[in-house]
């Protein structure tokens, strides 16, 4: 069976250097041609959509609304439970505690009655007592 | 991309993979990457049929751009079955042909022309321009065989699958390409028989 590469011998070293020789290009890329084709590809790819990092991102960035939101509902302004409960962080400290009904007392004195500020005490006890 | 850089390390597969699936700014890294890679090896293929620098020019950017609509969202992506340049020759090789055609140096038509005209260069000085008027004066398809042969190092198989040719054919033009040189008066004095 022949060689396929037995032909390659044929050809003397030095007419493979010669013939290389003359295929050498001429250095006549310039940068404008470089950046002609540069500029070609970001326009072409530009209007693809990205694989798996932007929906990841995105996806991230909707946790995260959706995180920030639950707790700015949870916890994130001392509202009452209805417009007549006093049962509120009163001085911001992150938890409902006696110090709220000592605080609402000192600065709702004159409006808030004194069984109201029981209920409140009760209410903060009781709270209390079932979480230890 | 005039900016000074690095080789990209990864394998041309791996550039095609991302041009192909990458987001946007990694393919288009990754096609720059393929162009600084192949671009000289283009621009050789674009000299060996068009007679000057720029229209050569104009057939890299042509190739790289038809290489381009192969990536989506244009095209269907691009899966390497053998060396990116046995793909490269064609496109490079047929956009000459065009430019050719456009410029009216032969007829036009769908085919190939039988025989292309040779390349001499503009200024061919010494062995460089003997050598070239010896492949000039070569039938285009033994000049064609001869140079993928043994300036671009392909197995005659891959001559065969780039020129789409069976490989009986490559192995005669090549035979009878390489008798033909062997003849001419540049190889006669260069071997000083």
């Amino acid at each position: 069976m022949p060689d396929e590469n037995a032909d390659n011998e044929d050809l003397a070293e030095e007419l493979i250097a010669a013939l290389e020789a003359a295929d050498e290009a001429p250095l006549v890329i310039t940068a404008r041609v470089d950046r002609a084709v540069s500029d070609m590809a970001t326009a072409h790819f530009r209007g693809r959509r990205s694989t798996w990092r932007r929906p990841t991102g995105w996806a991230a960035l909707a946790a995260s609304v959706a995180l920030v939101a639950v707790l700015v509902v949870q916890f994130g302004s001392p509202v009452f439970e209805d417009e007549t409960s006093l049962y509120a962080d009163v001085d911001g400290s992150g938890r409902i505690d006696i110090a709220d009904v000592l605080a609402v007392a000192r600065t709702e004195g004159s409006r808030v009655s004194q069984a109201e500020l029981d209920a409140f005490a009760m209410r903060v006890v009781a709270l209390d007592a079932g979480a230890s | 991309m005039a900016r000074v850089r690095r080789r990209d390390p990864r394998s041309d597969e791996a550039l095609v993979q991302t041009c192909n699936e990458g987001d946007a700014a990694q393919a288009a890294q990754a096609f720059e990457a393929l162009y600084l890679r192949h671009k000289d090896y283009v621009l050789r293929i674009a000299l060996r049929f068009v007679p000057d620098t720029d229209t050569a020019l104009d057939v890299l950017q042509e190739t790289f751009a038809y290489l381009l609509r192969r990536f989506p969202p244009t095209g269907e992506g691009l899966v390497l079955t053998a060396k990116l340049t046995s793909l490269l020759y064609p496109v490079a090789k047929n956009t000459a042909i065009t430019a050719l055609r456009k410029a009216g140096r032969f007829p036009s038509g769908d085919q190939e022309p039988d025989d292309l005209p040779g390349v001499e260069g503009a200024e061919p000085a010494g062995d460089t321009g003997d050598i070239r008027k010896a492949l000039a004066d070569l039938p285009s398809g033994q000049r064609e065989v001869l140079q993928l042969r043994f300036v671009d190092d392909l197995s005659l198989q891959e001559v065969a699958d780039v020129l789409d040719i069976p490989l009986g054919t490559v192995k005669s033009r090549l035979h009878l390409g390489i008798a033909r040189l062997r003849s001419s008066d540049f190889a006669k004095r260069l071997l000083g028989e």
